[in-house]
């Protein structure tokens, strides 16, 4: 439904990996998450919160604990968006928001030489 | 495109989950002294009870200038769950014991963050830091000062009550 609303044209695909995407937009100063049939809004603090909650899932227990589920709720508080996800779609949601940090810490890098210290 | 997390936050996601852990453990470093000024105080070291009141209410006052500190560099501060605090001490020297054992600690914690800033050339925070390195000189003497008083008065006798009373008259001089 929000994926309607935007011009795909204006966001920037900060990174992907085969399960999904995520895009920045400059315009509204926020990010998109594309994953898991969602298409969801995050800002910059909301989105820190959802790595911190995903790099701290137990993959290894979810997958060895016979006594329970092999799906997690994926949210926190006063996150917008829920995720059921598998143990795999969260190793890739995993992965997806890691890769989307690390594009930023590059992303931080190149201002810094092109922009901030050639003055 | 735009550096939003830069924008949003001077502080890197490593230095950040640093300072909260530093929060934390200056919180816990408040409730133990708390705690032995509890035990002193029941124990009949009164002095010594104040003393540690005092250090109590210093290191919550440590926490939360680092907790204004994050929360100023457009971090997200947390607030801390303290547990597993120490109430039971074998003797008055163990107090003292302790209380040194945790200003080393978080001289070396702060030690550390000093070092992750050096890495990664985050000089605002280091110059922040700067402080709380020279705080710790003090906290570190005022700990180590009172258990030399162990040795010099010694514990025979009414010497507990001496150390006692000489314990709230420390102070530290740069001079």
């Amino acid at each position: 439904m929000e994926k309607a609303c935007i011009d795909i044209n204006e966001l920037v695909n900060v990174f992907s990996n085969n399960y999904g995407s995520v895009y920045q937009s400059d315009k509204l100063n926020c990010f998109y998450i594309d994953f898991g049939g969602k298409f969801a809004r995050y800002n910059c603090l909301s989105l820190q919160k959802l790595k911190k909650v995903v790099e701290d899932i137990d993959i290894e227990s979810l997958l060895l604990n016979t006594k329970k589920a092999d799906f997690e709720l994926v949210t926190y508080n006063g996150c917008d968006h829920i995720y059921l996800l598998n143990a795999l779609e969260i190793i890739a949601l995993k992965d997806l928001l890691q890769g989307t940090f690390t594009m930023f810490k590059l992303n931080h890098l190149i201002s810094d030489c092109l922009y901030r210290l050639v003055f | 495109m735009k550096d939003l997390m830069r924008i949003k936050c001077l502080l890197s996601q490593d230095i950040e989950t640093l300072l909260n852990q530093q929060i934390k453990k200056e919180a816990h470093s408040s409730s133990l002294y708390l705690s032995m000024a509890s035990w002193c105080n029941q124990n009949g070291y009164d002095f010594s009870a104040d003393y540690f009141t005092k250090q109590s209410e210093e290191e919550r006052m440590h926490q939360l200038k680092l907790f204004k500190y994050v929360l100023d560099m457009g971090g997200n501060a947390v607030s801390p769950e303290v547990t597993g605090i120490k109430t039971e001490f074998l003797g008055f020297r163990e107090v003292f014991e302790d209380a040194l054992e945790a200003e080393i600690a978080i001289t070396q914690s702060f030690k550390n963050i000093a070092a992750k800033c050096h890495k990664e050339q985050d000089f605002v925070t280091m110059e922040f830091l700067n402080w709380f390195l020279k705080e710790q000189r003090e906290e570190e003497y005022k700990a180590r000062r009172a258990l030399e008083l162990f040795e010099v008065i010694g514990e025979e006798g009414t010497g507990r009550w001496e150390i006692d009373k000489h314990v709230n008259k420390i102070t530290y001089s740069e001079d």
